[in-house]
């Protein structure tokens, strides 16, 4: 047992080049991906044999045959097969849920080091047995005799070949979530144009973190991808302006470019105490400090869908005793660029930060300057449960760059749910 | 020698026509029909080509490996079996295709072949040798990109015609993989890990992703009157799904012999069986009920591993 919680050190990550659906992954599986970028991980830390304290990873769209995907994909990597796993699942959150649920672990004592990864696909997507015919075949398989499972067999009717299909909808609203994201948009008046220029921004920004070999140690190719499929480095305000919108009816301001395509990729992030990485000579990242989950009633009070990170980060702050303007690099997903925009202002808004989280101050403004330096979702792609990975790991290498410093991750998650944590370069805050 | 290189793969069906022309009494007359002579010509063919990810994908699901950015380590021997069928459906060759039995197979991986990498593909028979249930020859594959030789596979194939029995031992003079009968009797004592539910479909499955569409793999009523009671499980899927069993613990580099048993009747169900001595790794596949062994086989690394298998 140990008197107090233990140092985390992130130590890297790697991840697959994220794809746009139904394009160059759309032969492989979530278990292929999740395999290939903790075989990726294995790799660049040299791993091979090595029995971690445990892998944690999950995928949002799953099959029903995954039910174990983690522990089948440690399986078929070289880590050594006594390393234990097991699947999480809370929608765009579980990537940087693993990676608390690891870090936590790591922190007690519990393991010394462990794996926080995640995989989606869109394009290999479950696609489940109609509701109609499955009633079917089940009320007959319950039938005790040959008669009365022949007569189940007569509600059979054609309609039943039409399968179901995995809706991007919230099951309680009826609404994609694009959909309530324009909600939320035009609560906040989030206008076209900022929109438009935060996905500019984080084109340019992650381009130039390839152009500088930022993502060299972060990325391995697979399938013949060699950087995410979605990058346009030459995206401009004007080539965005043309688009049409596709949330909120004509009046939108949401379009293909300011909201994240769908996308197939998987990431993988090493996590360690310090004791284990000076045993394995590796050096440190970033520490990772805290996290923090939050949900929201979408249903019944009108709160926004992608809301609850702005519930999150305060309670966070609160316990850490810091203030938002503490930190020197953001990286708030860019599920849509609105999303991003909406919890800036909710963050400066005097009213939200009364009668929503309480507070007697807002939380205020964050240097723009010092957000999604590496590019954002909105440029990367964003397959689900792999965003989580991708964030932790290139904050992580860019803390690093920097030495010292703090840098806070918020994720907007399916459900009403948020998560948020927060980083320190290796040399601390000083 | 005479060396060839093909401009795209030979297609395929006129070659099964050709290489089972022998059946016909009196065809080897003709010239362009095989089964004349007592020699293997000296021939090799060469093919360039890149591989198709699609095909590797649905190659590699067929078989159980995961979808990486490098080659299943048998995937090169599909690619290189049109050049089998032209070898051995040339007019030169002194032995008919069908009756041919595959008996043993070693592929060489000198190192990861990326999907993405431009191959050098060639084929060559070696000469007849002797063996106690007839003749033998090998076909010996080359893969190569960049000049530099990447992968390799030699396909011993038996067709039987009573043999020489007097003058050789029962496994042929010059069994090079003695390893592999030694990994068998540790095998037979071993306890299966996985038992494989082989469906009745699984030799058509295989020959979509192969191109090698050998009647006895298709199906019951193709497969009898070349006398066989089913259809039976291709070799090649059955090393290549044991490999695909052991992915995880496959070096860089290294070497994999097999022998093949009795074939595998479909629908089927078998056991696979694994155990390490040191780096190498013993493998086989034998019946579920009755433990007929169908294959087995030995994995060797080629380099030192850079760090120590922990256990």
């Amino acid at each position: 047992m140990i008197d107090k919680p233990r140092r985390v050190a992130i130590i890297g990550g790697n991840r697959i080049p994220f794809a746009r659906s139904n394009s160059v992954y759309s032969r492989a599986s979530n278990q292929d991906m999740l395999t290939a970028a903790l075989d990726g991980l294995v790799a660049r830390f040299g791993l091979e044999g090595e029995r971690l304290g445990e892998v944690a990873g999950g995928a949002v769209l799953k099959h029903s045959r995954d039910r174990d995907l983690t522990r089948e994909s440690v399986l078929g990597t070289r880590l050594a097969a006594e390393t234990p796993a097991y699947d999480v699942q809370q929608a765009c959150g579980t990537g940087l849920e693993t990676t608390i649920l690891v870090a936590n672990k790591i922190a007690l004592g519990q393991i010394d080091a462990g794996i926080a990864c995640g995989a989606d696909t869109t394009s290999d997507a479950p696609i489940g047995l109609n509701e109609d015919l499955r009633g079917v075949l089940l009320d007959a398989n319950r039938e005790k005799s040959t008669w009365g499972r022949v007569r189940q067999m007569t509600r059979l009717r054609p309609s039943h070949v039409v399968p179901s299909i995995p809706r991007n909808e919230e099951p309680r609203t009826g609404l994609s979530m694009g959909a309530h994201c324009a909600v939320m948009a035009s609560e906040w008046e989030v206008g076209r144009e900022e929109q438009d220029d935060l996905a500019v921004r984080s084109h340019h920004n992650l381009a130039a973190a390839y152009e500088r070999g930022f993502m060299e140690d972060l990325v391995s190719p697979y399938l013949g991808l060699e950087r995410d499929q979605n990058l346009r480095p030459d995206s401009s305000p004007e080539k965005l302006a043309k688009l049409g919108p596709v949330f909120g009816g004509e009046e939108g301001t949401m379009t293909a470019a300011n909201s994240t395509p769908l996308s197939d990729g998987a990431s993988a992030v090493l996590l360690a105490s310090e004791e284990w990485a000076k045993e394995h000579d590796l050096p440190v990242l970033a520490w990772f400090v805290d996290g923090q989950t939050a949900a929201i009633d979408h249903v019944h009070k009108r709160e926004g869908l992608l809301m609850a990170p702005a519930y999150a980060m305060p309670a966070m702050l609160d316990r850490a005793g810091l203030y938002l303007q503490d930190f020197d690099l953001y990286e708030i997903h860019e599920a849509f660029a609105a999303q991003v925009l909406c919890t800036l202002r909710a963050w400066e808004d005097e009213r939200f930060c009364r009668d929503r989280l309480g507070r007697e101050k807002p939380l205020g403004e964050i240097d723009r300057e010092r957000l999604n330096l590496n590019g954002g979702s909105l440029a990367a792609g964003h397959p689900f449960a792999a965003t989580g990975g991708r964030i932790v790991a290139s904050l992580a290498k860019a803390l690093h760059e920097r030495g010292s410093g703090r840098g806070a991750i918020s994720i907007c998650a399916a459900g009403g749910q948020g998560v948020v944590a927060f980083l320190e370069g290796p040399e601390g805050t000083s | 020698m005479e060396t060839r290189t093909l401009q795209s793969p030979p297609s395929i069906l006129p070659l099964y026509v050709r290489a089972a022309a022998p059946m016909i009494p009196g065809a080897s007359l003709l010239p362009f029909v095989p089964g004349r002579g007592n020699e293997v010509p000296e021939i090799e063919l060469g093919l360039d080509l890149t591989p198709d990810p699609e095909k590797v994908a649905t190659y590699a699901r067929v078989c159980g490996f995961a979808l990486r950015d490098h080659l299943p380590p048998t995937y090169p021997h599909v690619l290189a079996f049109p050049l089998h069928m032209a070898v051995i459906a040339d007019g030169r060759f002194p032995l008919g295709a069908v009756g041919l039995v595959h008996i043993e197979n070693r592929i060489v991986q000198r190192r990861r072949v990326g999907t993405g990498e431009a191959l050098t593909i060639r084929v060559r028979p070696t000469k007849l040798e002797p063996h106690s249930k007839g003749r033998t020859f090998s076909l010996v594959t080359e893969a190569s990109a960049g000049g530099e030789l990447v992968w390799e596979s030699t396909s011993t194939m038996l067709r039987r015609d009573g043999g020489e029995k007097s003058e050789t031992p029962a496994d042929g003079p010059e069994r090079r993989h003695i390893g592999v009968s030694e990994a068998h009797r540790q095998e037979e004592e071993s306890a299966a890990s996985a038992e494989w539910k082989l469906d009745g479909d699984l030799g058509r499955r295989y020959a979509a992703v192969s191109g090698d569409r050998n009647p006895i793999h298709m199906h019951a009523l193709t497969a009898k009157p070349l006398g066989f009671p089913r259809a039976i499980a291709h070799g090649m899927w059955t090393k290549a799904r044991c490999l695909a069993a052991l992915e995880s613990r496959l070096p860089d580099a290294f070497a994999v012999d097999v022998r093949f048993r009795k074939p595998i009747l479909l629908p089927g169900r078998v056991e696979f069986a694994s155990s390490s001595d040191g780096d190498e790794i013993d493998f086989a596949v034998r019946d579920a009920k009755c433990d007929t062994p169908h294959l087995d086989g030995r994995i060797e690394p080629l380099e030192a591993k850079p760090k120590d298998e922990r256990k």
